[in-house]
């Protein structure tokens, strides 16, 4: 177990700047995921941080020593592949003691420490099969296996679930946080899933273009976003974002006009979750328009609205029904949080 | 009814093919067989004999020695260039190095010149060191044209390898050579038993070097069979008799291989 | 160690080989190039003579004349190969027992000596008692007596036939690889659309082929150029000098005439023509790919 911390760390490929100069620190027992759109720089962090990328300029440390020049095996880490990266000429068995005989643990003990490791994600019955024999969840198991036989400084994960159904990865991704709950290592967790982000994290580093844009808990990326880029991440369906301007307390667009505690101005945002929109008949409802399609989620029903190039989304009650292009009005729930951002710049704007 | 036609065609280009394949390689192993009056009358009824082959084997043929050097020959240059040239390849196809491209493309450009230039002056040079007809001259000039050819070869093949399993061996524990002995080596042992065969078959059935090199003590099998041109003329049956000896090793190691042989010819090429 | 020198020290074993075996006699060669050196005159290279051995070539009926061989042969034999095997991987393409059965027979002309194929093959063209020769002439009696070998077309035509026989089967294979490598939907779409096979074939198949196509040219081109053993075993370079490749002329001046200042610089100019072809084939190559990814 061990903090990790990036200062200063640039990474160039040649004359390509792939990551600006940035600092990151990982505490110790944290559970960090770095969330983006595929190319934002993500796995390059977490591989730099394993050792599999050098670094450009700046230090990399685990538990505060300097390891820039350590190669991968030297830093004492244990990594999930996204494609598990298993090993296959070896039997699940072999694949799981690789790192034990490395170390050079003897032959006994590494045995019972196998077994029980494999106890413990269910692998028991499967331990002189080849990967090719196995399953994707399954292979999936032995990757994390391998990763939690011995104790590591830091677990890094690299979308280890982005291979699996959409079942498998929501069952999988609660035994990760048990997991994580039980052994205490600090973990790394890249994913471009914001909702895997969202339950797994104690907090969201979330990267565009290299560059980490926010870095806190989940509970205020989702409530309090940073910006545009991050506002539109975090959520599904995601966060309606309007453009328009403020004049006399309120903001107006085509169709909408919501009383909001900001000073008067041009080229703003406005942000508003679905699930903080209602229906509504009132005489005057904030925002109207013709109703563009109806989507039942099972539980709730998504209406989407439009008006002139303005598209609003909200999350209705199961049983609303309406005729495709009828009149419709909607208006924020109590309590709603209303976002606002620059246009320009895309930085939210503190109420 | 088209449909039908259409099937039998098929069916019957599919069967022309083999026999024109086949039929050659048929008729010198009949030939073989053959008793030198049989050899020249073009009849199927004949009475097989091993005349031949015990023909050939003794005095003054001595088809025995030239096995030995194709063996000896064959077996050493794959025994220096496959592991070298794995090595080569791994390092082409995992690491960024400093003018690879450029350092591949000397690989490659070996291809691309004819042998005859190479054993001009390896003649010269040889008969110098008064290496003329020895199986370590043989040995030396077809590491020449062997070793580029593996390297690309091995490099297709590692290419096809993903990286992942080697990263995770890293992070597990352990080092680059580590990595190559317990993971890369193992995974690519087909690919690499493959280049070697095609390595030992390119070695095998090598004329030019042999033709020029040797005179007596280290000729190979292929330039053996001139030998069977005589004042008295070409000893046809004797000669199937030795391609026999040539073409049988060969035969088994491709057929052997046989899968992992038509995708060698694919893998490399493609790319 | 470090992977920085790692990465060299794996490279070192096998350019050893490569500049010891390769390099080294190519620099050899092409100094000798420039020199007189008959090795019947002298054990030791005399002295420099600048561009004479090529000037020398290039006013030589000889030269030329295997210059000329050399082109008929490369353009049939090239675009024969290809041909056939790509007739062949279509043919080859679809699953069945005769097909896989097939497919194993073709692994076998790559794998024998083309010197061997070369004996065979005059074996068979036998006038006497060639099983070719007679059988020929039994089905298509004006061939009767035919002197196969003996005839300057017909021994050429024989020399390409042995070489596609050698080769056709290999590029097989590649183009195998080729079809495998193309999408199924693009041709199942075109077929719902309902373009003929013969549209299929030039609007969708060929086009999706040029790049390995282009590989498979290049690399028998080459093969074409170096191409030697069936020479000696099968025409000699006879009747007369009609089969005399450029190899085949090289080897005679250096080794039956001994002239070895003339056939390096000979050696060098077959080179010369093999990078230039080369060159120009992966020129195309380039061309195409970008278009492919563009």
């Amino acid at each position: 177990m061990a903090e990790v911390r990036l200062v200063d760390v640039e990474k160039r490929y040649g004359g390509f700047l792939a990551l600006p100069k940035q600092s990151l620190t990982i505490e110790e027992g944290e559970f960090l995921v770095l969330l983006g759109p595929s190319g934002c720089g993500k796995t390059t962090t977490m591989r730099m941080i394993a050792g599999l990328e050098e670094i450009t300029s700046g230090d990399i440390l685990i538990g505060g020593e300097r390891v820039n020049d350590k190669p991968p095996k030297d830093r004492d880490i244990a990594m999930v592949f996204q494609n598990y990266g298993l090993y296959p000429h070896m039997t699940v068995q072999q694949n799981i003691a690789y790192p034990l005989k490395l170390r050079g643990v003897d032959r006994k003990a590494r045995e019972a420490r196998v077994r029980e490791t494999a106890e413990k994600v269910e692998l028991g019955a499967l331990l002189h099969r080849r990967p090719s024999e196995l399953s994707g969840g399954q292979r999936q198991r032995v990757a994390l296996a391998r990763a939690i036989v011995r104790t590591p400084k830091i677990f890094l994960m690299d979308e280890p679930l982005s291979n699996l159904d959409a079942k498998l990865r929501v069952s999988m991704r609660a035994e990760l946080k048990h997991l994580h709950h039980e052994l205490g290592v600090t973990t790394v967790y890249v994913t471009h899933d914001q909702m895997e982000a969202m339950t797994l994290a104690s907090r969201v580093a979330v990267m565009r273009e290299g560059r980490i844009v926010q870095l806190d808990t989940p509970k205020k990326i989702y409530s309090e976003p940073a910006d545009l880029f991050v506002a539109g991440f975090i959520g599904s369906p995601s966060m309606n974002l309007v453009e328009g301007h403020i004049t006399g307390g309120r903001f107006e667009a085509p169709g909408v006009s919501i009383p909001v505690a900001a000073a008067e101005r041009g080229d703003v945002v406005l942000g508003i979750r679905p699930e903080d929109l209602e229906l509504t008949t009132a005489e005057a409802p904030p925002i109207r328009g013709k109703l563009y399609a109806l989507e039942l989620t099972g539980e709730a029903t998504l209406v989407t609205l439009r008006e002139g190039a303005t598209s609003i989304c909200a999350r209705g009650p199961a049983e609303f029904e309406a005729e495709i292009d009828a009149a419709c009005a909607l208006a924020p729930r109590p309590g709603a949080r209303i976002h606002l951002f620059d246009k320009t710049t895309g930085q939210r704007i503190a109420a | 009814m088209k449909r039908i036609l259409l099937w039998w065609a098929e069916r019957a280009l599919l069967v022309l093919v083999s026999v024109i394949v086949l039929f050659p390689i048929a008729w010198m192993f009949l030939t073989a067989f053959k008793s030198p009056r049989d050899a020249y009358s073009l009849s199927l009824n004949f009475t097989p004999t091993f005349n031949n082959f015990v023909t050939v084997f003794s005095h003054p043929w001595n088809l025995g020695d030239m096995v030995l050097n194709s063996v000896v020959v064959a077996s050493v240059t794959v025994l220096i260039a496959v592991p070298c040239a794995s090595l080569a390849a791994y390092s082409f196809s995992r690491f960024r190095v400093r003018g690879r491209k450029f350092l591949f493309f000397l690989v490659l450009s070996t291809q691309f010149i004819p042998a005859v230039v190479i054993v001009l002056p390896f003649f010269l040079m040889f008969r110098q060191l008064g290496l003329l007809d020895t199986r370590i001259a043989l040995i030396i000039v077809n590491l020449a044209i062997v070793t580029p050819f593996v390297i690309w070869m091995i490099k297709g093949y590692i290419d096809a390898i993903p990286t992942d399993s080697e990263e995770a061996a890293m992070i597990d524990g352990a080092s680059r050579l580590r990595v190559i002995w317990d993971i890369v080596l193992p995974v690519a042992a087909p690919g690499i038993l493959t280049s070697a065969i095609f390595c030992f078959i390119l070695t095998w059935n090598e004329f030019l070097f042999s033709l020029i090199l040797t005179r007596r003590d280290a000729v190979t099998l292929p330039v053996g069979l001139v030998n069977f041109r005589t004042e008295r003329g070409d000893l046809w049956e004797l000669m199937s008799a030795a391609g026999v000896m040539i073409t049988v090793p060969i035969f088994i190691m491709a057929l052997l291989i046989q899968k992992h042989f038509t995708r060698g010819m694919t893998a490399g090429a493609v790319k | 160690m470090r992977d920085r020198s790692l990465q060299y020290v794996l490279l070192v074993p096998a350019f050893v080989i490569v500049l010891a075996t390769t390099f080294y006699p190519l620099a050899y060669s092409l100094t000798t190039a420039f020199r007189d050196w008959d090795l019947t005159r002298s054990r030791r290279p005399e002295g420099w003579v600048g561009f004479d051995n090529f000037a020398h070539a290039f006013t030589e009926s000889h030269f030329l004349n295997s210059l000329w061989v050399t082109t008929i042969f490369v353009v049939t034999s090239v675009a024969l190969t290809l041909v056939i095997a790509m007739s062949l991987a279509l043919l080859l393409r679809r699953k069945g027992r005769m097909h896989t059965f097939t497919r194993v027979v073709l692994i076998l002309p790559f794998a024998m000596s083309p010197a061997l194929i070369g004996v065979s093959y005059r074996f068979m063209f036998n006038p006497e008692f060639g099983v070719l020769s007679n059988g020929l002439a039994a089905i298509f009696p004006w061939l009767e007596g035919t002197a196969w070998l003996a005839d300057p077309e017909l021994a050429m035509a024989i020399l390409v036939l042995t070489d596609v026989w050698h080769w056709a089967p290999y590029m097989t294979f590649m183009c195998l690889g080729g079809l495998a490598s193309i999408p199924r939907e693009t041709e199942e779409a075109a077929r719902i659309d309902g373009a003929s096979n013969i549209r299929i074939f030039f609007g969708i198949i060929l086009p999706q082929m040029k790049g390995v196509l282009l590989v498979t040219a290049i690399l028998k081109t080459i093969f074409a150029l170096k191409m030697f053993d069936q020479v000696v075993t099968l025409t000699g370079g006879g009747p007369g000098t009609s089969t005399e490749t450029l190899a085949y002329f090289i080897f005679n001046v250096g080794f039956e005439w001994y002239d070895m200042g003339y056939a390096s610089a000979l050696a060098w100019i077959l080179t010369a023509i093999m990078m230039t072809i080369s060159i120009w084939y992966v020129r195309m190559l380039l061309s195409e790919r970008k278009m492919a990814t563009a």
